[in-house]
């Protein structure tokens, strides 16, 4: 085997390979991701919000470092607000803007005017983030409610049932572990939110490049012995055509057949599902779930 | 002759006759007109290179009378040329082994006449049947089918004129086929000299035991014209159909080919160069370090590269 003659035949590989690894040595190898806040316009920097006081000091802290860590990995804003009041007064203030509102979304009003008067969102006003909003009062119809309202990516990324999904698993024993339950919240919330872009994985790459590799070989290995260069007429004599002697086409019968043709009614496609996608009063779009209990 | 110690006698190295300069001539042997070594012929080859001298004789008496061929198409392409075209028609052969072709291989490459006979003949073409027309169109959520019923008749000559068949049994009737086409308006008149340098061989079978390969051969010609005048039909059914040959007429001819054997793991590998149109047939083997080696190097590479790219879509 003469290795001179191989490497030199793979020499343009060679070169866009250290191309390609120069670029990436000044462009920096990717590190974890850490997203960089974006949005400078948010009116505060405090994410846990307990009027309802069933946090202490030391929980509430602990649940802002939490939130401030995850806020980097996932890219969003993660807020907590809790309540012990009722909101019906509140929500049937909107009902002008946002027609009938029963019991149970009076606390998705609050929450997205919650998110949208603080101008919350990550990457920019109204953008990327999540609010869970955990009024304790009981409302006229005996339930105590609470909504996740979801913004930006964070929207477009849950859907009502992954909603529904992490309220149920994160508040199932709120009433006796609040710090628990939010910290729950928090935690479920970076897990099932996907990154911005979601990366090829290697073995993707490895097996593009073996299919590659199986066309290459099957190109080089495929071989004709010669193909052939002669037709009917290369022997023909000179000036030769064919001495047509007779020729007739004597018509005999003919016969119609005809068939319905089927119309296609045409199907309709299913869409994505959403995530309890609406306008908040502030004119902002929102996802969204409840919870009662 | 040399003496030789172990027999004490006088010996010719070439013939091993001892002590004697009589040529042996026997069924198939020759002498080299250069040297006086014996040369096997065989019992077709009109033209054979001395292994011993390198000298190429030709023998007169398989070049006259009933074997004087008509005529002969003298190589256009010399050996480099011929060598040249097998190269080029290799070149993108990526997995052949690396002595294929090199000087040593490519020493022992013969330019050969091969015995051809070419054919001249009439095709008498008769077809009698039925065929269909179908005509389809819509209207409106309806679609309607018309077909109509005709009687065929069909009667055609077709003249073909110096059809090729290779009357050598050492030659692949397929690779000779594929060699094809031979440009006739170089041929000339049969002259032995056209042969020097190179091999040559008689017609190893007659014009007559030939012919049905090349009646088979125009008959195929024959039929390809038959269904061109048929083809407004979209289906034919046949009641007779009969392609019969005749004015047959046949003369022998030598046309010109460059034949370059490679031994590669105890198979040989044949490539054939008409030695008019540099046309070249052949299949060149495989060498399986080769296949290994750069398919692995080339897997390496569009990895690498494929990670590097995938790692700057992530960053950038």
């Amino acid at each position: 085997m003469n290795w001179k003659k191989l490497l030199y035949y793979f020499r343009y590989y060679f070169i866009v390979i250290v191309i390609l690894a120069v670029v990436l040595f000044f462009v920096g190898f990717k590190k974890d991701t850490v997203y960089v806040r974006t949005n400078q316009e948010c009116l505060t920097a405090e994410r846990v919000f307990d009027y309802a006081g069933v946090l202490d000091e030391e929980e509430e802290k602990k649940l802002r470092e939490l939130i401030a860590q995850k806020e980097l990995e996932t890219g969003c804003d993660i807020v907590l607000v809790t309540l012990n009041e009722s909101l019906e007064e509140y929500a049937k203030g909107y009902e002008d803007q946002l027609g009938y509102i029963d019991p149970s979304r009076y606390v998705m009003v609050f929450a997205d005017n919650f998110y949208d008067e603080n101008n919350f969102g990550f990457d920019k006003v109204h953008g990327d983030g999540v609010l869970l909003l955990d009024n304790w009062y009981r409302e006229a119809d005996g339930k105590v409610y609470s909504w996740m309202s979801t913004c930006g990516r964070a929207e477009s990324a849950f859907s009502s049932g992954m909603i529904d999904n992490l309220l149920n698993d994160a508040l199932e024993y709120v009433d006796s572990d609040p710090y628990g339950a939010y910290t729950d919240y928090v935690n479920l919330f970076a897990r099932r939110m996907p990154p911005e872009k979601v990366p090829i994985p290697a073995w993707a790459m490895v097996g593009v490049a073996g299919m590659f590799t199986f066309f290459y070989v099957v190109a080089h290995l495929s071989q004709n012995r010669g193909r052939r260069t002669v037709n009917e007429k290369t022997y023909l004599a000179a000036g030769g055509r064919p001495r047509m002697k007779c020729k007739e086409d004597v018509f005999l019968r003919k016969s119609v057949s005809s068939r319905k043709i089927e119309t296609d009614s045409g199907r309709s496609s299913g869409g994505g599902g959403g995530g309890g996608h609406h306008i908040s009063s502030g004119g902002v779009s929102h996802g969204g779930g409840g919870h009662s209990r | 002759m040399v003496y030789d110690p172990s027999q004490r006698k006088m010996h010719c190295p070439y013939c091993d006759g001892i002590e004697t300069h009589a040529r042996e001539e026997g069924k198939g042997m020759e002498v080299c007109l250069n040297c006086g070594a014996s040369i096997d012929a065989g019992d077709y080859r009109s033209a054979v290179k001395c292994e011993y001298c390198g000298n190429y004789n030709i023998f007169e008496k398989r070049v006259e009378e009933e074997y004087k061929p008509r005529f002969i198409l003298p190589f256009r392409i010399g050996k480099k040329e011929a060598v040249d075209k097998i190269a080029k028609s290799c070149g993108a052969r990526l997995f052949m082994p690396e002595s294929f072709l090199s000087e040593a291989s490519v020493k022992e490459m013969e330019g050969s006449y091969v015995p051809f006979w070419l054919y001249d003949m009439t095709a008498d073409v008769s077809f009698r049947g039925t065929g269909t027309r179908v005509r389809v169109w819509r209207a409106g959520n309806t679609e309607y089918t018309e077909t109509s019923w005709y009687q065929i008749c069909r009667e055609m000559e077709v003249d073909f004129q110096k059809l090729p068949v290779d009357a050598s049994w050492q030659m692949d009737d397929g690779v000779m086929d594929l060699m094809e086409p031979y440009q006739y308006q170089e041929l000339v008149d049969f002259e032995p000299e056209y042969m020097s340098g190179f091999l040559a061989e008689v017609y190893n079978q007659t014009a007559q035991e030939l012919s049905p390969r090349a009646e088979q051969k125009a008959g195929k010609n024959a039929k390809v014209f038959l269904r061109e005048s048929m083809n407004q039909y979209t289906t034919l059914m046949p009641q007779q159909e009969e392609i019969l040959m005749k004015n047959r007429r046949e003369s022998f001819a030598l046309l010109p080919v460059w034949w370059y054997r490679y031994r590669y793991r105890e198979k040989d590998y044949d490539f054939f160069v008409n030695g008019q149109t540099g046309k070249v047939i052949g299949k060149a083997p495989i060498s399986m370090p080769r296949v290994f080696a750069y398919s692995g190097m080339f897997f390496g590479c569009m990895t690498a590269i494929l990670l590097l790219i995938r790692e700057l879509l992530e960053v950038l």
